[in-house]
């Protein structure tokens, strides 16, 4: 005879069981007596259940009805700014989604240019970045520097920002907007659960 | 076994325009869904609570909450469930409010039609019954409600409590073999 099938017999008694682990329960008890005896005392139980009275002397419906009805309070009505807001925060996530995408199109577009600086373009990138008539003004000032040397300070200032820090700028850049996007997500993500839980829809 | 069958699809459709109705504030429409639901929502109170004027007041509470809470009500899960959900939450709430006074030994028997002797024993029994659940832990007890006297399957159980459905099988496993033990005598006797 196979293994005593106990534990399923509640799961058994209630019409869960399905599949395999029916005809499994099925085929034992079609040959074990102990088993069709606990199952038995499982059917009388939930007949003793029933046993036990109802809730007597209640409210007749109607007067509940009315009682209920004198008990509810006035629903706050949203006004157009609080459904805008509402709207809003609902589409924070597309938001968040369109943040993430701007700033991937962003390395993408300063991937196509370093790239074009390591083919050989970067004179021209730099003359581009660092226009002729600006050479001699605000940045010389700034760096104390000669306009002839600005441009070497243009290449230095592309080569930081290529291969600056352990993963290189654009990827370490690229990290922290993603974290904070994460971040600002699971946020939204939390409120969104506290409030579902607070308006019942959850666990009221 | 179940006292109740899953509400049929008609039934349904109609709740969802009343739920419609009522979301845009039609009291009304909301009085409608009190009157079709008062009678579970009342016996899952009464079942955890044990005491029908408390069961009804909590009743009320459960309905007052689900029209303070319908605009976030979505019909993925049926209303019933929804509203089961939140008549056990507020039975949670009054068992935990009312723990020291509410004695389990000393609540009023229910009234019964039946013969006399059989009437003392069938009311004693039925008695006996009613403590045995009620001395059962407010999860467990919960569950086991939902289960015999609703008729609610593992599925719905677990939507409307907000719980697994491994967690509603063991729940209702532990509730029967408590039951089992505190009503042996009774169990023997028939």
């Amino acid at each position: 005879m196979t293994e005593h099938v106990t534990t399923w017999l509640g799961v058994y008694h209630d019409g869960e069981l399905r599949g395999r682990r029916l005809r499994q329960v099925e085929d034992h008890l079609a040959h074990c007596a102990t088993c069709r005896a606990e199952l038995e005392r499982l059917r009388v139980l939930a007949a003793l259940l029933q046993e036990s009275p109802a809730a007597g002397g209640l409210t007749p419906p109607d007067r509940f009805v009315a009682q209920v009805g004198l008990r509810l309070p006035r629903r706050p009505v949203q006004t157009a700014w609080q459904r805008a807001l509402e709207v809003g925060w609902q589409l924070t996530p597309v938001g968040l989604l369109g943040a993430w995408a701007f700033i991937q199109a962003i390395f993408l577009v300063s991937g196509v240019v370093m790239g074009a600086l390591q083919l050989d373009l970067g004179s021209d990138v730099t003359t581009w970045l660092l226009p002729a008539s600006r050479q001699g003004s605000w940045l010389a000032e700034v760096f104390g520097l000669s306009g002839a040397s600005l441009s070497d300070i243009g290449q230095i200032a592309l080569q930081l920002l290529d291969s600056g820090g352990p993963l290189g700028w654009g990827v370490t850049l690229n990290l922290v907007s993603l974290v904070v996007i994460g971040l600002l997500y699971c946020s939204w993500l939390a409120s969104w659960w506290a409030r579902r839980y607070h308006r019942g829809e959850g666990a009221t | 076994m179940s006292s109740r069958s899953a509400p049929s699809a008609e039934t349904d459709v109609s709740n969802l325009e009343l739920i419609t109705q009522a979301q845009q504030g039609d009291r009304r429409a909301f009085g409608e869904l009190v009157r079709r639901h008062r009678g579970g929502v009342v016996n899952v109170v009464y079942r955890m609570c044990g005491d029908a004027n408390l069961a009804q007041d909590a009743a009320q509470e459960a309905f007052i909450r689900a029209w303070q809470h319908l605009p976030s009500y979505r019909p993925r899960s049926p209303f019933r469930n929804w509203v089961y959900r939140i008549a056990t939450n507020v039975a949670l709430d009054v068992l935990r409010r009312e723990r020291e006074m509410v004695d389990v030994d000393a609540l009023p028997l229910a009234a019964s039609d039946e013969g006399p002797e059989a009437a003392v024993e069938g009311k004693e029994r039925g008695e006996r019954v009613r403590q045995a659940v009620l001395a059962l832990p407010p999860a467990s007890r919960a569950v086991l409600v939902l289960r015999e006297y609703e008729g609610l399957s593992y599925r719905e159980i677990a939507d409307t409590l907000g719980i697994p459905i491994g967690t509603v099988m063991s729940r209702l496993n532990y509730a029967r073999n408590r039951l089992r033990e505190s009503l042996a005598p009774y169990l023997e006797a028939l």
